[in-house]
């Protein structure tokens, strides 16, 4: 398991800053398998990595002409809150919920 | 005074952060290629407007532009601050995006700033004012800013297209700001927010208030949701209304989200076209942005993924020391933040997810900016 979290911390630091693109997408997966499952980032992560780092080459536009905007909602595939199975996920979250489990996740 | 290097930049991302990063570390930038293949090449109104504002705070800055607007050039000058200034923000985005670079330049400016800023205050594209009043002022408090002298203040609410929204910000100067190591989250103790409508039936606010309620109800019964319907001169020019929602945890994190709804210029193109000029109902409204509330809080994170990137501004700008947050998952948004921090402040920061609750920690040490016109007292 320590094998893995250094892994991914480099990942993470590659998808960030870039310097090889062979390793980036298990990085995306991995980061997707861990958060929730939003596929609709895969496309919106890569290019704009790739375009960063290759910004001095003269990289393929499109990229680099991306909209400011530190907003970032997708409003299409929004969950159904009302659905009991999610509410479980992120009732230890609430103060209504579990105290001790809450806890744990800053160990 | 000898021959300037300008950074060579290229393309319009991330505009608004570079002219903010160079004018806090003094790096005159050369940008190229803005849009320059669009049918619409070059600056957008708003940028230009940033760029007139920029010039306003600072003394001794130089901006210059080509004919077709796809060149810049920016001298950064002293961020002067001052009071009592005024700037129109326009129409072509809200005060929010003027206001996120502008919460980090007043800090460091040589005197306090108190500006009054007219144009939109709430839209779907940028943060709402009710969630820069709610949560971002907060998330600066956290850093060691001090709260007198920190202020906004709603006089009049515009919507999109037309505006008409008046607000005034006040931000104290700092010396510098402090590390911080912020990784817990806490739990969820109460939800706050605020509806507004302006030129339409107050009703409205009440039907998106008891929609939102209703996704909480089960999770937690302390959710007040409190409403701003202005009438009159107050309202703007253009009817809407939205909602802004801040879930509060146990260990003094905020949680927002935000949006607003209005009718949309028809012969505008580009930035407007996305959308048709239907009206999303009230109680849509209300429940979506309680259902993307829920979504950031699930998420995890000391930051909503909106403020991700003045939370790494921040940590960049603390003085040499470790700073230490946590977020949910990284926002495209904050990546660039990381980069152009990395490109201009030389701060680059140990990203290592966090797999048993699915978030990432950050760490960095700051680059030790100090506002040299404030002197210790």
């Amino acid at each position: 398991a320590e094998r893995t979290v250094s892994r991914q911390t480099t990942n993470l630091m590659k998808l960030v800053y870039g310097n090889s693109t062979l390793i980036k997408t298990t990085s995306i997966n991995e980061e997707d398998s861990s958060g929730d499952e939003e596929s609709d980032g895969d496309d919106f992560f890569r290019p704009k990595g790739e375009g960063n780092k290759k910004l001095s080459e003269g990289l393929d536009d499109g990229n680099f002409n991306i909209e400011d905007c530190s907003k970032f909602t997708s409003y299409t595939n929004l969950k159904d809150w009302k659905e009991d199975k999610l509410i479980q996920n992120i009732r230890d979250r609430f103060v209504t919920g579990d105290w001790s489990k809450a806890a744990q996740r800053n160990q | 005074m000898g021959k300037t290097t300008y950074k060579r930049l290229q393309g319009s991302q991330s505009l608004r952060q570079r002219l903010l990063l160079a004018t806090l570390s003094s790096t005159p930038i050369l940008v190229e290629d803005i849009r320059a293949d669009e049918t619409w090449p070059g600056l957008r109104p708003h940028e230009v407007s940033f760029l007139r504002l920029l010039e306003k705070l600072c003394d001794d800055c130089v901006v210059e532009i080509n004919e077709t607007g796809t060149k810049l050039k920016y001298k950064p000058g002293i961020v002067m601050g001052g009071r009592n200034l005024v700037h129109d923000c326009g129409i072509s985005r809200s005060i929010g995006y003027f206001l996120e670079p502008l919460l980090l330049l007043g800090l460091f400016a040589k005197k306090p700033l108190s500006i009054r800023l007219k144009g939109i205050t709430n839209d779907s594209k940028d943060p709402s004012i009710d969630t820069f009043q709610s949560t971002t002022l907060r998330i600066l408090r956290r850093f060691g800013v001090p709260s007198e002298g920190l202020q906004l203040r709603i006089e009049s609410r515009g919507a999109p297209p037309h505006g008409g929204g008046e607000v005034v910000l006040a931000i104290p100067t700092v010396q510098s700001i402090n590390a911080i190591t912020w990784t817990d989250e806490g739990m969820v103790k109460r939800i706050r927010g605020v509806t507004f409508s302006t030129r339409v039936s107050p009703q409205f606010e009440n039907t998106m208030t008891y929609s939102a309620r209703g996704i909480f109800n089960c999770l937690l019964p302390d959710v007040h949701i409190a409403s701003d319907h202005k009438s009159g001169p107050q309202a703007g020019k253009s009817p809407g209304y939205g909602i802004s929602l801040v879930a509060e945890t146990t260990s003094g994190c905020f949680i927002s989200a935000d949006t607003a709804v209005s009718y949309v210029l028809r012969e505008e193109t580009a930035q407007f076209e996305d959308q048709d000029n239907e009206l999303s109902p009230p109680e849509d409204v209300g429940k979506q942005i309680a259902s993307v509330l829920l979504g950031e809080i699930e998420q995890g994170g000391v930051v909503d993924s909106t403020h991700q990137g003045l939370l790494f501004l921040l940590c960049a700008l603390c003085p040499p020391d470790i700073s230490k947050v946590r977020v949910g998952k990284l926002s495209p948004y904050g990546m660039e933040t990381l980069r152009n921090i990395r490109d201009f402040l030389g701060v680059k920061f140990v990203i290592k997810p966090d797999p048993s609750t699915g978030t990432v920690l950050l760490t960095c040490m700051g680059c030790g900016l100090r506002n040299l016109s404030r002197k210790v007292s």
